[in-house]
C-alpha cells in the first residue's frame, strides 16, 4: 500500500516536470530572441546603406566641386567598416555564418565594398589632380596671354591667331571636362600640337609657360576619361544591392523565424487547451471525490459521535467500577490496617496479660490470708486475750507472726505496684499504638526528643516475660548517643516485632545458649543504626527477598505482617530496615537505619 | 552662486579677454577634433610599451628611438637605423596625429594602428622580432604581468600589445598650433604673410592634397603627377614603387600616401626617401613634380611661413 503510495507520488511528479517542460519548450521556441538581433541588424544594415548613399554624394560633390577637404570620402569607410564589424560579430554570435548563402552574400558585400573603396581611393586622387589642373586651367592661359599681349614687336596676325589656339585650347580643356567625348580629344591633340607649333615662334620667355599649359591640358586630356570611367565603376559597384541582399536574407530569414514562432505558438495554444482540458477533467474528479468524501466524512461523523457516546457510557460505568473498587480498597486498607493494628495490640496485649496474671497470681498466693487466720485465733480468745498472747503457746507466737506478715505484705504490695506500673505502660503503648492508627490517615511522623536506649529498654521490657521463659540472653552494645528527634511510636513499633522475631528464632535452639545482641550507633554522623542480631534459625537464600513482603512468614501461628509493617514504618522515616542472614542456622541480622536528627541540631 | 550663472557671467569676460577669438573659420583646412576618450591604463602601458626596448629582437629599439616626441614625432635622420644597425628603406613618417591618417605607412598598407604596430615588431629592418617573443618577454616582467592583467581581461597577449601601443598613439595629437588657434576663431595669431602664405598654399593648388583635419594624409598620389621625379632623383629603388608593393596594379606605381603637413617644420628630412633636407627643398620638389608649376620667390617663402604655423604642442611645449 505504500510502496505504491510512494510510487504514483513518483509517477505524478514525473508527469507534472514533463508537462512543465513541454510549456517551457514551447515557450521558449515561439519566443525566441532573434527578433532583437533581427532589429539590430536591420539597423545596421540601414545605417550602412545611409552611409553608403552619403559617400556616393560626397563623390559627386567631389566631382564636380573644387571644396578641398576629402575626410568626408573617408570617415563613411570607417564608419561602414565599424559597423560592419558590430554587424558581422553579432550574427556570427547567432552561427549565421555556418550558412552558405549568409557566406556567400556577406563575401559579396565585402567584395563589392573593397572594390568600391579601391576605386574610389583611384577617384580621390586622379580627381584631385584634374580639379587643380582645370582650376588652373585659366591662370596658365593667362600667364601666356598676358605677355602676349605686351609683345610689341612682332606679327600682330601671328599674335592674334598664337592667342586664339591659346584660348581654343582652353576652351576644349574646360568643355572636354564637361562633355568627355573622342571629338573633344581630338580638338586638344590638335590645339595641343597648334601650341607646340607656336611656342617654336615665340621668344625663349614663352616656353615655360606654354610648357605649363600643355602639361597641364594634357593632364586634363589624360585623367578625365579616367575619372570618368572611375565614376562610372563606382556607380556599378553594387554595394547597396549587395547590403539589400543582406536585408532580403535577414527578411526572409525572420519570416521563417516568425514563422516557427507561430507554428509553435500554435503548438503552445493546442498544449494549453489540452491542459486546461485536464483541468477541467480534474476539476471534475476532485469535485466528485469531494462529494464522496463529504459522505465518508458525515459517516465517519455519525460513527464518531456513536463512539463518543459508547465511550461516554463506558467511562462513566468505569467510573462507577472505580469507585467500588475504591471502596473495595478502602475497606481492604481498612482491613489491613486493622490487622496491623491488631497484631500490635496483641503483641501489647501478651504483656498486660503476663502483667495481669503475674498480680492475680500473687494476690491468690497473699499473704494476707495469714492475717485472718491470726485474727480467728485472736477472736478465739475474746476474754483473754492478754494471757492468750502472753500464755499461750499459739498466742505467743502471734506477734512475731503479724510482724512478719507486715513485711511479706509490704514486699508483695510493692512488686505488684511494680507490676501494675508496667501494666499502665502497656494499655498506655496500646493506646499510642491506636492513637497512631488513627493518624495514619491525617499528620503522621509525630517526632519527639527521645533517648533511643530508654526506648529499647521499654522494649525489652514489654518482652521481658517472654525473654525471661525463653531464657534468652540480652547483650546490650549501646554507643553514646545523643538525644534525637524520633517518631517514639513507629521505633518501638519496629524494636518489639525485631526483638519478639528473634526471641522465635531462637526458639528451637536447644544446644546452646540463646543469645541476643542490641546495638546502637550512629554512622558517618548522618544516620542512626539501630541492629537485632539474634543466632537462631537464620534465613534461607530464596527467602531473603521475600521476607518484607506482606503475608510471609515462615511461623504457623504468624500472619506475616510484622516485617512488613516495620519497613513500612522505616520507610515512612525516611529511613530502611535491612536484613542479613548468612544462611540458615546461622543467625540473622536486622539493622534500622534512619537519619539522625540530633535535638540540638532541632533547636 | 549657481554654475550657471557664473557661465553666464564668465563667458562675456572670456570673450573680452581672449579679444580676436571670433567664430571657428569655414576653411578646407579644420582644426584637430577633441581627443577621444582612452584608457587611462590603457594609454599609460602604450607609453611604457613605446619606450620598451625588449620589443625588438635584440633588445636595441624601441618605438622611440625613431619616433622622437620630443623632436616632432619622426626620426632626422632620412633613414633611420634598423635592429641590426643597417638603415632601413624608407623615412620615418611622424607619429604625432597619426592616428588621424586614413592608413598607415608611406604605401598605406596598414588600415589601423595596431596593424601598423604588427609590421614594424615583425619587420626583419626595423624590430625584427616576432610576436611568441615579445608576449613571453614582457609575461616574464611581473610590472607588465600586472599592468596587462589590469587593463585587460586576458592578460599579455599580441592582440593587447597592440591594442595598448595604438591606445597610447591615439593620444599623440599636437594640439594648439598657431594655425589651429586661426581656424578656431583667433584670426590674429597669424601674421599678414603668414595668411597670404595659407592663401597662396591654397591658389597655387598644395591644397588640392594637403586637406582635411590632418593636412593631408586623406588620399595616395602619384608622386610626379607632372613629371618623373624617380627619374631626375636617380637611383631608383623598390620602395620608390610605393603603394605599387600593396596592390600589384600599374596604376599604383609610384603612389604614396599624401603626408600630413602638421609639424611640418620640424620633421625634416621630408619625402618618402628622406631627400629633402629643408622645407624650400620640399616646396620646390612639389611644385615641379606635383603641381607642374613656377612660383615666385615671394610667393614660395609666404608659403613656408605658412608651413611654420602648423606645429602643434606636446606635453604643453611646442614641437
Amino acid at each position: 500500500m505504500k510502496m505504491s503510495h510512494r510510487s504514483s507520488l513518483a509517477l505524478l511528479g514525473i508527469v507534472a516536470l514533463l508537462l512543465a517542460s513541454t510549456l517551457l519548450f514551447l515557450y521558449l521556441k515561439s519566443s525566441s530572441n532573434q527578433t532583437s538581433t533581427y532589429t539590430e541588424s536591420r539597423y545596421l544594415i540601414s545605417r550602412m546603406k545611409q552611409l553608403n548613399a552619403q559617400w556616393e554624394t560626397e563623390i559627386l560633390k567631389a566631382r564636380i566641386d573644387t571644396n578641398h577637404n576629402y575626410d568626408p570620402l573617408v570617415t563613411p569607410l570607417t564608419e561602414m567598416t565599424q559597423l560592419w564589424e558590430r554587424f558581422d560579430t553579432m550574427e556570427s554570435s547567432h552561427g549565421r555564418n555556418e550558412s552558405p548563402v549568409w557566406r556567400a552574400s556577406h563575401d559579396a558585400y565585402l567584395g563589392a565594398f573593397e572594390e568600391k573603396s579601391r576605386l574610389v581611393e583611384q577617384f580621390k586622387s586622379h580627381n584631385a589632380v584634374l580639379r587643380n589642373s582645370l582650376a588652373f586651367l585659366p591662370t596658365a592661359e593667362d600667364d601666356i596671354q598676358q605677355p602676349l599681349a605686351r609683345l610689341l614687336d612682332s606679327d600682330k596676325l601671328q599674335l592674334q591667331n598664337i592667342a586664339t589656339d591659346t584660348y581654343d585650347l582652353l576652351l576644349s580643356g574646360l568643355e572636354f571636362a564637361q562633355v568627355t567625348s573622342d571629338d573633344k580629344a581630338a580638338d586638344i591633340l590638335v590645339g595641343l600640337n597648334k601650341l607646340s607649333v607656336n611656342k617654336l615662334r615665340l621668344p625663349v620667355q614663352f616656353h615655360r609657360p606654354i610648357d605649363i599649359l600643355s602639361n597641364h591640358v594634357a593632364l586634363i586630356l589624360r585623367e578625365q576619361p579616367v575619372v570618368n570611367r572611375l565614376l562610372e565603376n563606382i556607380e556599378a559597384i553594387p554595394v547597396a544591392e549587395r547590403l539589400d541582399d543582406i536585408t532580403d536574407l535577414l527578411n526572409k530569414d525572420q519570416q521563417q523565424a516568425v514563422a516557427i514562432d507561430q507554428r509553435y505558438h500554435f503548438y503552445m495554444l493546442v498544449f494549453s487547451v489540452l491542459l486546461v482540458l485536464l483541468l477541467v477533467y480534474m476539476a471534475i474528479h476532485l469535485m466528485r471525490s469531494f462529494t464522496v468524501i463529504n459522505r465518508v466524512n458525515k459517516a465517519l461523523q455519525t460513527a464518531n459521535d456513536d463512539l463518543e457516546h459508547r465511550v461516554e457510557e463506558r467511562t462513566r460505568e468505569l467510573k462507577d467500577t472505580q469507585s467500588e473498587l475504591l471502596d473495595t480498597a478502602r475497606l481492604a486498607g481498612m482491613a489491613e490496617i486493622a490487622t496491623n493494628v491488631l497484631h500490635n495490640v496483641g503483641n501489647v496485649l501478651n504483656s498486660v496479660n503476663i502483667s495481669a496474671d503475674l498480680v492475680s497470681r500473687k494476690l491468690r498466693s497473699s499473704k494476707a490470708q495469714g492475717l485472718g487466720k491470726a485474727m480467728q485465733l485472736i477472736n478465739a480468745h475474746p476474754g483473754d486475750l492478754g494471757t492468750f498472747l502472753t500464755q499461750d503457746e499459739k498466742g505467743k507466737l502471734l506477734p512475731g507472726y503479724l510482724n512478719q506478715l507486715v513485711d511479706a505484705i509490704a514486699l508483695e504490695q510493692h512488686s505488684m505496684t511494680d507490676e501494675l506500673a508496667q501494666l499502665t505502660k502497656s494499655v498506655d503503648h496500646i493506646k499510642d499504638i491506636v492513637a497512631t492508627q488513627q493518624s495514619y490517615a491525617g499528620a503522621n511522623n509525630l517526632t519527639e526528643p527521645l533517648h533511643i536506649s530508654e526506648l529499647l529498654e521499654d522494649a525489652l521490657r514489654m518482652n521481658s516475660g517472654a525473654l525471661t521463659r525463653h531464657h534468652v540472653t540480652v547483650i546490650k552494645e549501646y554507643n553514646d548517643v545523643p538525644q534525637v528527634m524520633g517518631d517514639k511510636h513507629r521505633l518501638l513499633l519496629i524494636l518489639i516485632n525485631l526483638i519478639s522475631n528473634a526471641k522465635y528464632a531462637m526458639s528451637d535452639l536447644s544446644n546452646r545458649p540463646r543469645q541476643m545482641t542490641l546495638g546502637v550507633k550512629i554512622v558517618e554522623d548522618a544516620t542512626l543504626q539501630i541492629s537485632v542480631k539474634d543466632d537462631g534459625e537464620g534465613i534461607a537464600p530464596e527467602n531473603m527477598t521475600r521476607i518484607f513482603a506482606h503475608g510471609f512468614t515462615t511461623r504457623k501461628e504468624g500472619h506475616g505482617f510484622g516485617l512488613h509493617s516495620c519497613a513500612l514504618a522505616a520507610i515512612e522515616m525516611n529511613g530502611h530496615l535491612s536484613a542479613h542472614s548468612d544462611g540458615p542456622g546461622k543467625g540473622a541480622l536486622f539493622t534500622l537505619q534512619i537519619p539522625l536528627k540530633t535535638v540540638t541540631e532541632q533547636a | 552662486m549657481s554654475p550657471l550663472l557664473y557661465c553666464l557671467l564668465l563667458v562675456p569676460l572670456l570673450g573680452l579677454s581672449a579679444g580676436a577669438v571670433g567664430e571657428p573659420l569655414n576653411e578646407p583646412l579644420k582644426p584637430l577634433p577633441a581627443a577621444t576618450q582612452q584608457d587611462p591604463q590603457r594609454v599609460e602601458l602604450g607609453r611604457q610599451l613605446f619606450n620598451e626596448t625588449r620589443l625588438s629582437v635584440n633588445n636595441s629599439l624601441s618605438c622611440a628611438s625613431c619616433h622622437h616626441l620630443e623632436n616632432g614625432g619622426a626620426d632626422d635622420k632620412a633613414f633611420s637605423i634598423g635592429f641590426n644597425g643597417q638603415p632601413v628603406t624608407i623615412n620615418t613618417p611622424s607619429v604625432f596625429n597619426a592616428s588621424l591618417n586614413f592608413r598607415q605607412f608611406w604605401n598605406g598598407r596598414a588600415d589601423t594602428l595596431e596593424t601598423q604596430v604588427h609590421t614594424v615588431v615583425q619587420s626583419p629592418s626595423e624590430m625584427g622580432s616576432n610576436w611568441d617573443h615579445v608576449v613571453q618577454t614582457l609575461s616574464a616582467d611581473p610590472a607588465y604581468h600586472r599592468a596587462f592583467a589590469d587593463a585587460y581581461p586576458d592578460g599579455v597577449t599580441q592582440l593587447n600589445v597592440q591594442n595598448a601601443l595604438a591606445t597610447y598613439e591615439r593620444t599623440l595629437l599636437s594640439y594648439n598650433s598657431r594655425f589651429d588657434q586661426y581656424l578656431k576663431g583667433n584670426t590674429d595669431i597669424l601674421t599678414l604673410e603668414e595668411k597670404y602664405g595659407y592663401q597662396r598654399f591654397k591658389d597655387y593648388g598644395c591644397i588640392t592634397c594637403h586637406q582635411g583635419v590632418n593636412i593631408g594624409g586623406n588620399m595616395f598620389q602619384k608622386f610626379g603627377v607632372m613629371g618623373d621625379y624617380f627619374k631626375t632623383r636617380g637611383n631608383p629603388t623598390e620602395t620608390d614603387l610605393g603603394r605599387y608593393l600593396v596592390t600589384k596594379d600599374e596604376e599604383d606605381r609610384n603612389v604614396f600616401k599624401v603626408p600630413s603637413l602638421r609639424n611640418v617644420a620640424v620633421t625634416a628630412p621630408y619625402f618618402h626617401d628622406g631627400s629633402a633636407k629643408t622645407l624650400e627643398d620640399a616646396v620646390d620638389v612639389m611644385f615641379t613634380f606635383q603641381l607642374g608649376r613656377v612660383p615666385s620667390a615671394d610667393d614660395k617663402g609666404l608659403i613656408i611661413q605658412f608651413l611654420k604655423t602648423l606645429t602643434g604642442e606636446w606635453e604643453g611645449k611646442p614641437l
